[in-house]
């Protein structure tokens, strides 16, 4: 620990974490407002390719956690970040519930993709457009414009491989993304969790460094690894999606692990604030 | 010094026609630009795949066509006009079961409807394996679902694609081909598939010994650089890209495979040889 700065901001995962479904981790709700009392900023983070954030708020405001919407961050604002960013006009492949998040974009005439998990959308009519659009050629092609896409044509929200549906294991976006990828010979652009610029993106409007900030989830992967890849510090609880040895699973190893939420909240009040 | 220079002509195309015994074509992008019904012809090829037929020239059709049976596929073709017989073609979906049999697997099948009679004798109770072909409208996320639960399912997991094109051009614009599916495949189950089909030297060998010869002594002529001119080169065969079909002008500066000769359409091709050959 020696020659970190004093903790700014804490990061908190959501789903798994905070709550798994409809019912809260016990004690999770306590421990956020002591939380609170402390001088540090506190922001919700999550890979989501549906959940809108009046969604994701609805539900936390439910299970009485006092958040703002301000303070959620998720995969889809980063895409929407990176979409302001490059001043793009996307063609979205996500879930109608997620639209709301990109509200006020000019989508004629798209010159970049963003791929969500949307499996009504899934089909094959729909990625031919994809295809379309965000292959270069066909682009200049069809549009008879002289425009050169780069920076970020596939903007991908994540890449999961796939996720478990009450009815079993279902494709998640990642192998999509991988077949658009390889279609166009072009790389996506992945704006979730675990990449660095999500982390550094959530942090941006709080002024803190990575240095200065530790982020709290039950994704050894996305949420420890990614976070520590980023200089921050990640504190790994025990809880939804954890199953026992995944803290051996990144390296360097979580900063800690613990039984849930609230012990990760005792750990942060005791021993990283000045 | 004339001698040599004209003995290094002939091995570079258009000289090394002299000497090739056979010719393996691709079919569509080649002979015919697909689309709604049977597609068209494209000018001159009718007439060129007759040429070839009349000279002495032996000649294959090699394919990655996988949305409908072999014979049916071949009546499309004589419809078109072509001279052309079942013997002569060879698709994926034959040299699939052939790998069936050899390694006793039984396959989920997602392939076109069209295809599905092709499997007819090929036992799918309790699939251990998936074939994946160009389904076309049939790659819903349904279907690639099941064909994933199928291989993460499996302990030793095997993937079995028709091909692996990227795209290929319809009449009303290009559209994602098998490939695209099976990388989806592939990094959901964390696998790699198969390749039954152009690019896979297996597939073009079992073409040259039907033809008995050696693949110095044939040539191949697609629109696809990458599966049908760099397939063939890497099996030891020259390889002609057709600026029809899927053909894009990027191709002829690509960074890896460079065709031994360009030209506008099988027509001139066609024509090209049989000159040299002199006649």
């Amino acid at each position: 620990m020696a020659g970190r700065r004093a903790l700014k901001a804490v990061l908190i995962d959501l789903s798994g974490t905070l709550h798994i479904e409809d019912s809260a981790v016990p004690g999770a709700q306590d421990a956020l407002k002591r939380l609170r009392q402390a001088a540090v900023a506190v922001k919700f983070v999550t890979n989501t390719t549906k959940e809108s954030k009046r969604n994701l708020l609805e539900r936390l405001q439910r299970l009485n956690f006092d958040v703002q919407e301000k303070e959620i961050f998720t995969s889809l604002s980063a895409a929407r970040s990176l979409l302001e960013q490059k001043q793009l006009r996307p063609l979205l492949l996500v879930e109608d519930s997620a639209l709301e998040d990109f509200t006020g974009f000019n989508t004629s005439e798209p010159n970049a993709v963003v791929i969500g998990l949307a499996p009504d959308h899934f089909n094959y009519q729909t990625l031919n457009n994809a295809f379309s659009c965000c292959d270069p050629v066909v682009f200049l092609f069809e549009h008879r414009c002289a425009m050169i896409l780069d920076g970020a044509p596939l903007i991908a929200i994540h890449k999961a491989r796939y996720y478990k549906r009450k009815d079993g294991l279902a494709l998640g976006p990642g192998p999509f993304v991988t077949g658009l990828e390889f279609a166009t010979d072009c790389k996506a652009t992945v704006v979730g969790k675990p990449e660095k610029t999500f982390f550094t993106q959530a942090l941006s409007d709080l002024g803190c460094s990575p240095g200065e900030a530790v982020m709290i989830g039950d994704d050894a992967r996305d949420d420890v690894g990614g976070a520590q890849d980023a200089g921050m510090l990640g504190i790994l609880v025990r809880t939804g999606k954890y199953r026992q040895g995944d803290e051996n699973k990144i390296s360097p190893p979580p900063h800690l692990t613990c039984d849930s939420f609230p012990d990760a909240v005792d750990h942060i009040l005791q021993n990283l604030l000045q | 010094m004339r001698i040599e220079r004209s003995a290094m002509a002939d091995r570079e195309w258009p000289g090394c026609a002299k000497s090739l015994k056979g010719v393996i074509l691709d079919l569509c992008g080649v002979l015919y630009e697909s689309g709604e019904g049977d597609g068209v012809a494209i000018p001159g090829s009718i007439e060129a795949v007759k040429k070839l037929k009349e000279s002495d020239l032996q000649l294959r059709f090699c394919t990655n066509e996988t949305q409908a049976t072999r014979e049916k596929f071949v009546a499309k073709l004589q419809r078109l006009g072509f001279d052309i017989s079942v013997c002569e073609v060879f698709p994926p979906a034959p040299a699939a079961i052939a790998v069936l049999k050899e390694r006793n697997l039984r396959p989920h099948l997602l392939v076109h409807d069209g295809l599905v009679p092709e499997f007819d004798g090929v036992d799918k109770s309790s699939p251990n394996c998936v074939i994946i072909g160009d389904a076309a409208e049939h790659f819903t996320y349904q279907n690639l679902n099941e064909a994933f639960r199928v291989l993460i399912g499996l302990e030793k997991p095997v993937l079995f694609s028709l091909g692996q094109g990227r795209y290929y051009k319809e009449t009303d614009g290009l559209k994602l081909d098998v490939g695209v599916y099976m990388k989806a495949l592939e990094y959901a189950c964390d696998l790699k598939a198969e390749v039954i089909g152009k690019p896979s030297p297996t597939f073009f060998q079992s073409v040259l010994n039907d033809m008995q010869l050696q693949a110095h002594e044939v040539l191949m002529i697609g629109d696809d650089l990458l599966n049908d001119v760099g397939g063939a080169q890497h099996c030891g065969m020259k390889g002609v890209q057709v600026r029809t079909g899927k053909y894009r002008p990027s191709d002829e500066r690509h960074p890896a495979v460079t065709a031994d000769g360009t030209v506008d359409d099988l027509a001139q091709a066609v024509d090209v040889i049989l000159r040299q050959r002199g006649r």
